[in-house]
């Protein structure tokens, strides 16, 4: 039996196939098709199980990662929706956290809340902090409110109460009317999508999911359809953002749970791809087209963040943390009225893209200058599947940079590459003090189309000592589905301090969580695997208002003491100091329940190969100190456990490795590239 | 960009564009650690949630080189200081090891007296070659009313404790002696002591850094690319100050409501601006006198908040250091309230700074190119404060909470709604936050009809919020201003809504309250209802698209009343007339 992952991108959609039990991994790209980005998932899919010649009938396993929800928010592609709140507060949407998005920009506005103002309706109703019904909706006012909504177009509707986190009774009372009145509405309420106080984030979440909701809904029939279509009998999984996988029945209520959900996945690959190889302690490095994504992984755990921003909409769910640049292979060149030269953040893009791709690009690009060094491959990228032209590149640096700066062609290249470098470096610096680590343990893993083109780089600049490269770094995403387990997680705020009155609250609610948990387990299709439950407490000292999360073995009435005690010391060694009298306040209770999928074993690569055999070419390729005859290998041909020194460039079909002059570089024995300083 | 007319003057020489922008995001990586050290290390609301402070790295001569800040009223405010200490101490008296701490206004370049100052040296090698420093907004510094910001203080002696420049350490240890003398003045100090080491030890670690690259680059290159880096920016500043050359002068006046005194006169804030040699002038002569009450404006307060207007309208991505900041001549009569003289208090400045932010806006407004130009914003930063003792928990709380307002239409696109402007931008307080911290219940959180000035572009909403006191003794603060007249529109546009402050609206005992109160006695079930101005219209409202307009009226963003009377009876008739064909549709 095999097992697929899948990675939708916007220009190409990546594909990993491995055998069940290992033994060996094979990996694919075509081009995305925008429009229904199922198509491509299904005849990608067809294509490579026809090229290895694997019977559909013997896939056991099909997950996916993609963008189509992120997409409709971006492209205004939801659907109509409406909001009821509670009256009084139908702005609250529109205030949003009432900051400007710019300090210092005026062109930079606001975004426009997803639900125009004529559909934002407030219903009398009222809940206060404790959970205590003060005014009971009236179901004739409900019932107008609908009618209202639905004669102005809405195919969805959003339900946002105050304090519904602490008490859902008048969210679910309007949830059940709508399905009685207008029972093909998409109804999403707060209460469900996010128990979490704070209603602005709390709306914004609920509002989203309900936007994007049928579309996505329709996206998920269509692929199960072409799936099923092309002989598969699996039902296909689901990326989310918190590094794990849905079955299709929960994205249908929660598509928001995908939303930003593609980095992730190349995070959770590196994570395992870490384990296999004994490295706990990784930043992560994902270049491509348009932007760098950066995130941390210590003690071999990703971290983890509640909140993020959809293309200005704030979306409240745990999700994996990565830091984001606009640095990328497209990243554009320019020098400004004042003499400086800047790369990025405004980028080509995939079209009209680099000069060099011959798709009408006009400006010069970073990969322009790796194409004018010899970094990249001059003639054809892709494994031959797509020419390029180096003569374009030169010509538009030679005009537009080097001569303005009065430098040869090979230093502007050379110093569109330094000042990727730094950007690059600075998100880099920037996420490890910001958790508060000394980049020095680190080893730098680099993926995406462009990582480990500029990770030597990066890596000396920001003087890490080790770089790892996994096999087909462009496809790490992909790779990650395939190595992430089901889950799903829950949250619901408390808002109650540690003590004994208070620790019996906390207990009863987490049990609440649990019965959610294991009948959601319960209900998905592989309920014989192994699963686990986890409980988190995020937490802090009365009167902060930032908290941490503090993981727990278990949520009982003799945990209490457990976790006061995890929690000063957490504190302690996030910000430096403990208050051991003051009293500790839990925000709010996590769980998280996870069912296994069972996963192949690392393939290892091949033996008997030569570095002889391997070369492709030599080629002239810059550095610091000038043009350097390079051998070039292909990566598949690689003899694991044979070093070699830089310079070198190792090419494959998602990418391309530059090791500089004085690095040495070696494969292990699962084909990961290593890279080091040479000794001496 | 786009249509600039100015040649740029040569980079001077040895000038190498590439390893300044490489130089630039090292220095950029150092300002950002030691602003994430303080946010994570800090124990106060101030610093850690709101982002009140501000982190930068200065050269030996004092000049500033990279800054790095989350709000703008803090743009420069960091020079203060270093001038403060180069001013006290001859350059032989400062040693390694050293740290100095300073926050007044008059003596020792501060804002006011809650932002304390820490500046430290940085010597490699024996030789001096930089500073560090930051500035933190602390929730007290004593003084009879907590937080120590009232706007009715007479005096700076009422608002807390005054810091001239002194030696917090010495040989690398910390001066306890000072810091408990400064604590003790302070109405929570643990907090102070904590928020202050973080301080002391977040300019170590900027300096450690900085130590590490002026190694690996060595100290001659690091100093040549400090010069670069501070002639590439002032250079691009004359680029920008080159378009405004031959248009002439622009002047503007706001008024502030009062002097900060209930029942005071209103104050004007007069801003004049013009390219003289080159050079930006912003001349401030006509602003009122020295205010009675605390809305003074000190120094560094009239500078961040000129620096915060230019890098706002000229060029936003411009790097805040001495190279932009050298460019410009700040000129405030003495004795004003853009210039005030010791004691004059100057705790509650924001208020007079947005609103002067808004005078040197409008200024500008003739220099700049037709389409960066916009109408005036709300320009105040609204808060107010509950406080008293909860008698379910028996602890005293204080609920505090600024309001945001609406931004001025600008020449292509309406105004934004329920924002904060120019020198601030602070998260609001969640409803469901407030009433699980304090015994308080928000009865409305919205939006305001009708407070967008009408125009071509519409200006941005005011907010409105109501909050209601749980129980008897509750005592309440507010402070806003522009009660008297809205913001003004631009090129044809009209005026935006003005504020107001209500006790109990839609009651019997409904009564409006001044633009500036504080600690009035709420009853159990009383309710406070702030109301923010809106910003101004920007060209003619006749101009404005049906389609736009119909989307106003369907939106309820102006009432039917309201849109007759400002956009005219037949254009809303007209639009009214659509609307109902395509809902019947």
């Amino acid at each position: 039996m095999y097992r697929i992952g899948v990675d939708v991108g916007g220009t190409f959609t990546d594909f990993v196939m491995e055998k069940q039990g290992g033994g060996s991994i094979a990996f694919y790209k075509v081009p995305s098709t925008p429009d229904d980005p199922s198509e491509a998932i299904a005849s990608g899919i067809v294509e490579m199980l026809k090229r290895h010649s694997v019977d559909p009938g013997d896939i056991a396993y099909v997950g996916h990662g993609t963008t189509v929800a992120t997409n409709m928010v971006i492209e205004h592609r939801g659907v109509p929706t409406g909001l009821l709140t509670t009256r009084g507060f139908r702005d609250v949407l529109a205030i949003g956290r009432q900051t400007r998005p710019s300090l210092y920009d005026w062109g930079v506005r606001k975004v426009a809340p997803l639900v125009e103002r004529y559909r934002r309706r407030e219903i009398d109703e009222r809940i206060d902090r404790r959970g205590t019904a003060l005014v009971v909706p009236d179901a004739a006012e409900i019932e107008a409110e609908v009618r209202a909504l639905r004669d102005s177009g809405v195919e969805a509707i959003a339900v946002g109460f105050l304090h519904s986190y602490r008490n859902a009774a008048h969210e679910r009372a309007v949830r059940d009317l709508i399905a009685k009145i207008a029972p093909d509405i998409f109804v999403s309420i707060s209460s469900e999508v996010v128990a979490e106080f704070r209603e602005f984030e709390r709306f914004s979440t609920t509002v989203l999911n309900a936007y994007v909701g049928p579309r996505t809904r329709k996206y998920l029939h269509r692929l199960r359809d072409r799936i099923a279509a092309a002989g598969i009998s699996v039902e296909p999984l689901t990326f989310h953002s918190n590094g794990g996988l849905l079955p299709v029945r929960t994205v249908e209520e929660l598509p928001v749970l995908t939303c930003l959900s593609g980095p992730a996945a190349g995070v959770i690959g590196a994570t395992r791809i870490g384990a296999e190889i004994g490295q706990s302690e990784i930043i992560t490095f994902d270049v491509g087209g348009t932007s760098t994504d950066v995130s941390l992984i210590t003690k071999g755990k990703p971290q983890f963040t509640s909140s993020r921003l959809v293309s200005g909409h704030p979306v409240r769910m745990p999700m994996v943390d990565i830091h984001v640049i606009g640095a990328g292979g497209g990243s554009i060149a320019r020098i400004d009225d004042a003499g400086a030269l800047k790369v990025g953040p405004v980028s080509a893009g995939a079209v009209p893209g680099p000069i060099s791709y011959l798709r009408g690009g006009t400006e010069v690009t970073l990969t322009d200058a790796n194409i004018v060094l010899g970094r990249l491959n001059p003639v054809a990228l892709l494994e031959g599947r797509m020419k390029v032209d180096r003569g374009l590149a030169e010509t538009a640096i030679r005009t537009k940079i080097a001569e303005p700066l009065g430098l040869s062609v090979e230093a502007a290249a050379a110093g569109i590459i330094r000042i990727a470098t730094a950007n690059m470096s600075r998100a880099i610096r920037s996420v490890s003090t910001e958790h508060g680590h000394d980049l020095s343990q680190f080893a730098l893993y680099a993926f995406g189309g462009a990582g480990a083109l500029h990770a030597a780089e990066v890596a000396e600049e920001c003087g890490l000592d080790r770089i790892v490269v996994p096999r087909e770094p462009g496809t790490l995403c992909a790779r990650g589905v395939l190595l992430s387990d089901v889950s799903r997680d829950y949250v619901r705020t408390a808002l109650i301090v540690a003590g004994d009155a208070g620790w019996g609250e906390v207990v009863a609610m987490g049990a609440g969580m649990r019965e959610d948990g294991e009948a959601w387990l319960a209900s998905e299709a592989r309920s014989e695997a192994a699963h686990e439950l986890r409980f988190t407490l995020d937490a802090r000292y009365l009167g902060q208002s930032h908290s941490i999360a503090v993981p727990l073995e278990t949520l009982d009435a003799a945990a209490m003491t457990d976790f006061i005690a995890r929690f000063h010391a957490a504190h302690n060694d996030q910000f430096g100091y403990r208050l051991d009298d003051q009293p500790v306040e839990i925000v709010n209770i996590r769980l998280k329940a996870v069912r296994f999928v069972e996963k192949g074993a690392a393939p290892e690569a091949e033996a008997g190969l030569t570095l002889a055999e391997a070369q492709i070419e030599s080629r002239q390729v810059y550095f610091a100190d000038g043009w350097a005859p390079t051998p070039v290998y292909r990566r598949a041909g690689l003899p694991y456990g044979a070093p070699f020194s830089g310079p070198a460039i190792v090419e494959e079909m998602s990418g391309t490795t530059v090791v500089l002059p004085g690095q040495r570089a070696e494969l292990d024995r699962f084909g990961n590239i290593h890279i080091t300083r040479a000794q001496g | 960009m786009t249509q600039v007319q100015a040649q740029a003057e040569t980079p001077a020489a040895g000038f190498d564009a590439i390893a300044m922008e490489v130089f630039a995001n090292r220095l950029l990586s150092i300002t950002e650690a030691m602003a994430i050290n303080m946010m994570r290390s800090s124990f106060s609301t101030q610093i850690k949630e709101r982002r009140d402070f501000s982190v930068g790295l200065f050269d030996a001569g004092g000049r500033l080189v990279a800054q790095g800040t989350h709000i703008p009223v803090h743009l420069g405010s960091l020079m203060g200081a270093v001038d403060a200490v180069l001013a006290r101490f001859p350059r032989d008296q400062i040693a390694p090891g050293d740290a100095f701490i300073c926050n007044d206004p008059y003596v020792a370049g501060g804002t006011h007296l809650p932002d304390i100052s820490i500046a430290t040296p940085l010597f490699v090698e024996g030789r001096l070659e930089a500073f560090t420093v930051n500035i933190g907004h602390h929730n007290d510094i004593g003084g009879p009313v907590p937080g120590s910001t009232s706007a009715l203080s007479r005096s700076i002696f009422e608002e807390g404790l005054r810091i001239p420049v002194m030696r917090v350490c010495r040989g690398g240890e910390i001066d306890e002696d000072l810091l408990a003398m400064i604590a003790l003045n302070t109405r929570l100090p643990e907090e102070r002591i904590l928020d202050l080491k973080v301080q002391i030890a977040t300019n170590i670690r900027g300096g450690e850094q900085t130590r590490e690259l002026i190694h690996r680059m060595g100290a001659g290159a690091f100093r040549a690319r400090i010069e670069d880096l501070l002639d590439y920016t002032r250079r691009r500043l004359a680029l920008r100050i080159a378009t405004l050359e031959g248009r002439g002068q622009g002047h503007f006046t706001a008024h502030l409501d009062d002097d900060g005194i209930p029942g005071g006169d209103p104050v004007p804030l007069c801003a004049t601006v013009g390219v003289e040699a080159g050079r930006l002038v912003i001349d401030f002569a006509g602003s009122g006198p020295e205010a009675r009450g605390a809305l003074n404006i000190a120094q560094n307060a009239l500078r961040a908040t000129a620096y915060y207007c230019v890098k706002a309208l000229l060029d936003p991505e411009l790097m805040a250091n001495s190279g932009m900041m050298d460019a410009i001549d700040l000129r405030a009569p003495v004795g004003t309230i853009v210039n005030p003289a010791d004691p004059a208090p100057v705790g509650s400045r924001t208020i007079a700074c947005q609103r002067l932010a808004g005078a040197i806006f409008g200024a500008f407004q003739p220099l700049i190119e037709p389409a960066q130009r916009m109408a005036s914003s709300y320009d105040v930063l609204p808060s107010f404060d509950f406080s008293g003792r909860d008698p379910e928990t028996g602890k005293y709380f204080i609920c505090g909470e600024t309001v945001g307002g609406g931004g001025g239409a600008r020449n292509d696109a309406d105004g934004m709604d329920g924002i904060h402007v120019h020198i601030t931008n602070s998260l609001n307080l969640p409803v469901e936050a407030m009433e699980n911290e304090a015994p308080l219940m928000c009865r409305e959180y919205g939006l305001r009809p009708d407070t967008g000035g009408a125009g071509r572009w519409r200006g941005g909403m005011g907010i409105i919020r109501t909050v209601e006191a749980l129980h008897a003794g509750t005592m309440v603060s507010a402070r806003s201003d522009r009660h008297s007249a809205g913001a003004p529109g631009s090129e044809g546009g009209a005026p935006g809504g003005t504020g107001r402050i209500r006790r109990n609206p839609g009651t019997p005992r409904e009564e409006e309250l001044s633009s500036k109160i504080a600690r009035l006695p709420f009853a159990a079930g009383d309710t406070l209802c702030i109301e923010i101005p809106g910003g101004g219209g920007f060209g003619p409202p006749a101009d404005r698209p049906d389609d736009l307009l119909a989307v106003d009226l369907r939106d309820g963003i102006f009432s039917e009343d309201h849109a007759r009377e400002v956009f005219g009876h037949e254009k809303v008739a007209r639009v009214l007339a659509r609307l109902k064909t395509s809902a019947a549709g």
